[in-house]
């Protein structure tokens, strides 16, 4: 008795399962979809932002920077090396100011090149084994540059034997491909690439723009490495 | 100067001179915060006819009811098509419209005070760059300028007509900002003191119905408008209870909080980093030998003592309110500024009619063109050149070009995803970086706002999400992040679902 109840039940229940799941499908097979409306919330007006002017406001800093390591026998290659570059005749600055070792943010240490893709040459005077590269373009004010493209060659003019060893450049608007490195906020940590040993005499540094204006700005590239030979 | 073909003649530059300044490429500047908001509540009045006065924010109702003809004209009845240029065209058209009220000054000015006044406020780069905003401000002088000039014809032609263009006047001031109160408490006391310090009869006493008419017109006009036309009664009284606010934001020490000679200062001198110089002095000096002008007795010709010391008194009690008032942004500048214009107005005149030697008279010319010049020429480069520039005095917590980018870019995506323009955009910020996305993104129907993430629902299938750049890191592995530049050292991040990204791209490669 108690089995053939244990039966019965077990049938009923796998009958009614089945009949609601088919009850179910037919519900979701026999009526169009709807679009969920979504009840979405107006904007709070808070009244006139603040007015920003400072030079040196409170920078927006990630987790500070872990130690970088490098061959023995590193040195800095590129203190006072010759600077050239896309923009011949700079808004403010001189582009000796790429090399010149002053990495203050204020006014006057600073080159102002010109908008739209631009790009500044540093000339190594010899091919070296290159171990880092630090870039700041402008850190006095939280900006983002577009399109930075860090590229090294042999050739002083870039035709030949270029390899790119940073490219941020996420929707090839500057032209030179799409880039996978991240686009980063300017800070006065500069930002520390790792050319991984690369052999290069030339080194060419593009961008186009930033987040507060059209303009492209370098206050110092570092370039750090070894003799090639060594 | 005082001959009337070279009056009009010069009249007539100045007016073409405010046209060009004002109306030309309006749609060059990324909308300010302020802008955009004025802008939207002008949507709700567009579009659903519907207008409440909010005694917390947003001001009177004067410029969204001006709006109106124009956004008819221009695109309808739908907020989505209306554009920056048919809004700044309302503040513009006022701008010019400053000048032409000059000519209602004649007998309290002579007509080389009104040609000087007209060419200050059509060059001024102070007066040019917020005729080009939509905010209340130029309004605000057209109306004041307007009781001013009513007023003063009322003294004339003691007619009921120009009793109740004065009321006019003064009911849309009351319908424009709260502020007004300021001027109309100097010029109550400018006109108590002007009496005092003038033995010219005021004429016959005025029927005191006129009064009334004043009073009429004046109440009038601001309860249409405050009460939406009927529609609301309670904005009337709204709009007394509004200055308990304003009256606690005047005095907060606050983000806009700065030192009394703040106004003074920006429009002696001014230098932002590498920027330009700029400087107003011209017609700060101007003003003071207008002021000296305004109590000089033999220089009386073709101008009323009564009218140039009402002025003086005037511009002198509402730039020391203004000034003393901790609360500051550049465009509160203009009321009281218009007054300075007026006495460097008169300050020139004096100078131009004082030296009647031929040399001495030519030096004067030459140095009131060249001022005049480098006046337009600061104006050209602060509306043409650094109009979203911090370098700029006038450019205050002002939306970067870069924004205009982010735009771009979400327009962009919207052609690959198959809702087009109901494509649903999320976007998380904080209060203050919300602004002027409603405005930009009034094209798309699906577009949420909220200041926590949390508070927002799942983000990983949302096409766009805009967000400060503090909010929202984990989007990382499901959407391609870009940097776009909201203000000066403020930076929105955009969120972009990574298959429509790749979908773009394919577009770029």
């Amino acid at each position: 008795m108690i089995k053939r109840m244990f039966w019965g039940m077990l049938i009923l229940s796998i009958l009614v399962f089945f009949v609601w799941d088919v009850g179910i499908a037919f519900q979701d097979n026999g009526q169009e979809k709807v679009v969920l409306e979504l009840k979405l919330p107006k904007p709070l007006f808070v009244g006139t932002p603040k007015n920003i002017r400072s030079p040196n406001l409170e920078r927006i800093t990630g987790k500070k920077r872990g130690p970088f390591y490098v061959p023995p026998g590193t040195e800095m290659l590129s203190l006072n090396k010759p600077v050239t570059g896309s923009d011949t005749a700079p808004v403010i600055g001189e582009l000796e100011f790429v090399t010149d070792g002053e990495k203050s943010g204020e006014e006057g240490y600073f080159v102002e090149l010109g908008p739209m893709v631009q790009w500044v040459q540093i000339d190594l005077e010899d091919t070296y084994s290159l171990s880092a590269i630090l870039i700041w373009h402008y850190h006095s004010q939280a900006r983002v540059y577009r399109d930075v493209i860090v590229q090294v060659s042999e050739d002083p003019d870039f035709i030949t034997d270029v390899k790119t060893i940073f490219n941020n450049d996420h929707d090839n608007s500057a032209g030179l491909g799409i880039g996978k490195d991240k686009e980063y906020i300017e800070t006065n940590d500069g930002r520390l690439i790792d050319p991984r040993g690369v052999k290069a005499r030339y080194m060419r540094f593009f961008s186009r723009g930033n987040t507060s204006n059209e303009m492209n700005h370098y206050v110092e590239v570092e370039v750090y490495g070894t003799p090639a030979n060594e | 100067m005082n001959k009337k073909p070279a009056f009009y003649g010069l009249f007539l530059l100045a007016v073409c001179a405010a046209i060009l300044f004002r109306a030309v490429r309006l749609d060059l500047r990324p909308m300010h915060h302020d802008e955009a908001n004025q802008a939207v509540k002008f949507g709700d009045l567009l579009e659903r006819g519907e207008y409440r006065y909010d005694p917390i924010e947003h001001h009177g109702p004067t410029l969204y009811y001006f709006s109106l003809p124009f956004a008819w004209i221009g695109s309808g009845k739908s907020f989505a098509a209306l554009d920056e240029v048919t809004l700044r065209l309302v503040p513009a058209l006022l701008g010019v419209g400053i000048v032409l009220l000059l000519l209602l000054l004649k007998d309290g000015f002579s007509r080389s005070a009104i040609v000087f006044s007209g060419i200050f406020v059509a060059v001024s780069p102070l007066m040019v760059f917020y005729s080009r905003f939509y905010i209340q401000e130029t309004l605000l002088v057209f109306f004041l300028l307007g009781a001013i000039a009513a007023s003063w014809r009322y003294h004339v032609d003691r007619t009921w007509g120009w009793a109740a263009a004065t009321g006019l006047f003064i009911g849309l001031m009351y319908a424009t900002k709260e502020t007004c109160f300021i001027a109309f408490g100097a010029l109550f006391v400018g006109l108590l003191l002007a009496r005092i310090f003038t033995k010219e009869s005021i004429g016959e006493k005025p029927p005191i119905s006129h009064a009334f008419i004043l009073l009429g017109s004046a109440f009038l006009v601001a309860f249409l408008l405050f009460s939406s036309f009927f529609q609301n009664p309670k904005g009337i009284v709204d709009s007394v209870l509004s200055f308990q606010s304003y009256f606690g934001k005047a005095g907060e020490v606050g983000f806009h909080s700065y030192p009394w000679p703040y106004y003074l200062k920006m429009l002696t001198f001014s230098r932002y980093g590498n920027g330009p110089v700029w400087s107003e002095a011209l017609i700060l000096v101007l003003a003071i030998v207008g002021c000296v002008a305004a109590f000089y007795p033999r220089f009386q010709k073709d101008s009323s003592p009564l009218f140039m010391r009402f002025i003086f008194f005037f511009t002198l009690l509402a730039t020391a309110v203004y000034s003393l008032i901790p609360y500051k942004t550049p465009w509160n500048m203009l009321p009281f500024f218009i007054g300075i214009i007026l006495l460097a107005g008169n300050g020139a005149a004096f100078l131009f009619e004082r030296c009647k030697y031929l040399v001495l008279r030519s030096a004067v010319t030459l140095i009131l063109c060249a001022g005049i010049f480098h006046l337009g020429i600061q104006s050209h480069a602060a509306n043409f050149r650094y109009y979203a520039d911090s370098r700029n005095p006038y450019v205050y917590a002002h939306t970067s070009t870069d924004f205009l980018n982010l735009v771009q870019r979400v327009e962009d995506i919207a052609r690959y995803h198959p809702d087009r323009k109901d494509m649903l955009i999320k976007v998380i910020t904080h209060p203050d970086e919300a602004w002027p996305l409603p405005w930009y993104l009034r094209g798309f129907t699906r577009v949420g706002y909220w200041q926590e993430a949390e508070k927002a629902g799942a983000l990983k299938d949302i096409p766009v999400v805009i967000s400060s750049i503090d909010k929202t890191a984990e989007l990382s592995q499901t959407h391609q992040g870009e940097f776009f530049g909201l203000r000066p050292e403020v930076l929105l991040n955009v969120h972009i679902r990574k298959d429509l990204w790749e979908k773009f791209l394919e577009s770029r490669r």
